[in-house]
């Protein structure tokens, strides 16, 4: 009988010596984090810059001591802007790789997808998925409490764009130019339309055009007919392109804003002479004094051998460095449920473009807004203005 | 009086006379694939979905072609060297797709599934390394439009329905006035009766291919540079190059171009007057009715000639 007690003694105190030593690997070994990007399929020029941005952000990270001297595993997954592949990734990632945390999409379709479940899961996703349904629940308003948007929402990128419209370029007459079955398209032209109407003015003419559609001249000769003074369109770069030459062969001579789309390489793809045309930025990176913006895309273009700057990879960078701060703050960098509350505090931290985000209780950002560009006479970009909608 | 000078009743008859010069270009550019559909149709009998896939594949060669130079070759070099890809890309698509169909006499289903198939692996090919934004052709004209009048007239259009036009006689005078064209038209009818008669029915199953892909090589190019280059740009406007050679009447290569400009027409004034988004309803509607009331298509007459 003593012997089986000693015998049960030993085990108990190997077994809590054991249990003390796993517990202790697992607090001291790596931090597993997600990341879910667009590296194929119709977003992949957006998707694979954004991956990039972020693992170069870990390995940066982690060469300069890790979160209190643990290093961060990124894994990154295709999700193809698909909502189905979206799915497969996020439960590759939680359910088998057990990843604490995700840096999501620049798209917010697939990002839509897991709003629930990262709640349930306690997985905490940061990214630029900027259409609000990606952070608010639409039916009750409710905030998600385990996603986070790094940028301006949909509905404040457009406001933004509408007021510089309004008060520098003098428009009076609006049009816009849109996809209504594109999400991003949608979530810009409707907060556009209500902001310009909030404001007195006209909305002569409300086109649209579908995923099949080829041909916008009918609608940009309604357009011109409307007396419009300003064309909003807002739509991915291909249907950007068709509808500015539609505009311009039509004979619109007035101004055209629009999306952060219309960057290049937009001048360089359109048939038309680009002129009187005014978008959204994210960053100026025609500042080097501004953040490390420059410093992020000529490291990307370096080892991608990519000829073009891609902004996306601040997107990435921002994102890891939104949750990374939190991380360095938490008593458990692993615990979900941890890192969401301290992400909602997020308070002044500077991002890539210089510009510094504090998460509002929608677990988006007020204190960020957005450059305005347009093209110089050689068809090359331009800061013209830096616009926030109070 | 308008601010361009015109009354209100000008400004109008000179609006629905714009809108239908967008239709006749419109037109144009669906003429240009629904040649290509109605070619392959009307010898073997099936709808060659694969020429929408085809195009993507085209437009990209002809991209790359242009890509090679650092001064970029006129555009006619471009199309002329894109056809004879699409040439060498047809009969290579023939050969592991279509040829053994053929020697094991299969339904011509058997045919429409292979030539589906390869439009979705193609398409999914070029998904796989590029995105869908598009690739730009070098510029081809300074500016983009000339008026007549005071209306605006795509050049770009303008170039697409001149050889739209140019291919359209050249195939016509081909099939209906050459010896080649005569052994076309009697392997529509019966290959093995035309076997027969002497003509190498399978020869000219290889003729049909090379017309088709070097169709595919010029639509490739000028799609490309109408809309840019990208993955689906085949695939989306193929759906309109079927539905024109289906009002057209499968097979009927003028019927198909007959009715591609229609259906430019009827779009452009119906996105017009009612929006863009029930447009590809109107569509689908026009080519049920025409399958109710006229399924032999506006012409009609290869079907007669087969009858």
């Amino acid at each position: 009988m003593k012997k089986t007690i000693s015998c049960l003694l030993v085990l108990l105190v190997a077994f809590a010596v054991f249990a003390n030593g796993a517990q202790e690997v697992k607090s001291d070994g790596p931090i597993k984090i997600g990341s879910i990007q667009d590296l194929s399929g119709s977003a992949s020029n957006a998707g694979q810059p954004n991956a990039w941005g972020a693992e170069y952000a870990v390995k940066v990270i982690n060469e300069n001591g890790g979160i209190n001297g643990r290093m961060i595993e990124i894994y990154t997954q295709d999700c193809k802007n698909d909502v189905t592949e979206g799915l497969n990734a996020y439960h590759k990632l939680v359910d088998e790789i057990n990843v604490c945390a995700i840096i999501g999409p620049a798209l917010s379709n697939p990002a839509s997808a897991w709003v629930e479940l990262a709640g349930e899961d306690q997985v905490p996703i940061v990214g630029h998925f900027m259409d609000e349904i990606c952070t608010t629940n639409p039916d009750n308003g409710a905030t998600y409490e385990y996603m986070f948007l790094c940028e301006p929402s949909c509905a404040q990128q457009a406001e933004d764009l509408a007021e510089y419209a309004i008060k520098e370029l003098g428009s009076k007459k609006f049009a816009v130019l849109y996809n209504p079955s594109n999400a991003f398209a949608k979530a810009q032209t409707d907060p556009f339309v209500k902001y310009v109407v909030a404001q007195g003015l006209e909305v002569s003419a409300n086109e649209t055009f579908g995923w099949a559609d080829k041909d916008y001249s009918a609608q940009a000769l309604k357009i011109v007919a409307s007396g419009a003074d300003t064309v909003f369109l807002s739509d991915y770069l291909a249907q950007m392109v068709i509808a500015y030459d539609a505009l311009r062969d039509a004979g619109f001579t007035g101004k055209v804003v629009g999306a952060n789309t219309m960057a290049p390489p937009f001048a360089n793809q359109v048939k038309n002479t680009v002129y009187d045309c005014y978008f959204l930025q994210n960053y100026d990176m025609l500042n080097p004094s501004v953040g490390n913006i420059n410093e992020l895309v000529t490291a990307h273009m370096q080892a991608t051998g990519t000829t073009s700057p891609q902004v996306n990879v601040g997107f990435g960078w921002d994102a890891v460095l939104v949750l990374t701060e939190a991380m360095k703050k938490a008593k458990d960098p692993t615990d979900g449920a941890e890192l969401a509350s301290l992400i909602a505090q997020t308070k002044d931290l500077e991002l890539s473009g210089g510009v510094k985000i504090t998460m509002n209780a929608s677990h988006r950002t007020d204190t960020m807004g957005m450059y305005i560009a347009t093209y110089d006479a050689d068809k090359n970009m331009v800061i013209v203005g830096y616009e926030k909608v109070e | 009086m308008t601010s361009s000078g015109l009354s209100s009743h000008q400004h109008k008859i000179n609006m629905w006379l714009q809108l239908l010069i967008n239709g006749i270009c419109l037109g144009a550019v669906y003429a240009l694939i629904a040649v290509g559909f109605a070619i392959v149709f009307s010898v073997l009998k099936f709808s060659n979905f694969a020429h929408g896939g085809m195009i993507s594949a085209c437009a990209f060669m002809g991209y790359f072609f242009q890509a090679r130079f650092k001064t970029a070759p006129p555009i006619w070099v471009t199309i002329i060297v894109t056809a004879l890809c699409g040439v060498v890309f047809a009969l290579f698509l023939d050969m592991i797709a279509y040829k053994s169909i053929r020697k094991h006499k299969s339904p011509n289903i058997y045919y429409f599934l292979a030539s589906l198939t390869i439009s979705i692996i193609i398409t999914s090919i070029l998904n796989v390394f590029f995105s869908k934004n598009p690739l730009a052709f070098p510029m081809i004209f300074k500016t983009t439009t000339f008026s007549v009048g005071s209306l605006k007239v795509s050049k770009m259009d303008t170039m697409i329905l001149v050889i739209s036009v140019v291919i359209l006689v050249a195939l016509m005078f081909l099939i209906n006035k050459t010896k080649i064209g005569l052994a076309m038209r009697a392997v529509a009818i019966n290959p093995d009766t035309s076997k027969l008669m002497g003509i190498n029915s399978s020869l000219i199953l290889v003729m049909i291919f090379s017309i088709a892909g070097s169709l595919a090589g010029v639509s490739g190019v000028l799609l490309g540079c109408k809309y840019g280059v990208y993955p689906d740009l085949g695939q989306t406007m193929m759906v309109k190059g079927f539905i024109a050679s289906v009002i057209g009447g499968l097979g009927s290569l003028g019927g198909a171009i007959a009715a591609a400009f229609l259906l430019g027409i009827i779009e452009m004034f119906w996105t017009f007057l009612f929006g863009s988004l029930s447009t590809p309803v109107m569509t689908f509607v026009v080519m049920l009715l025409f399958l109710f009331v006229r399924p032999q298509g506006i012409s009609g007459k290869f079907a007669k000639e087969k009858v």
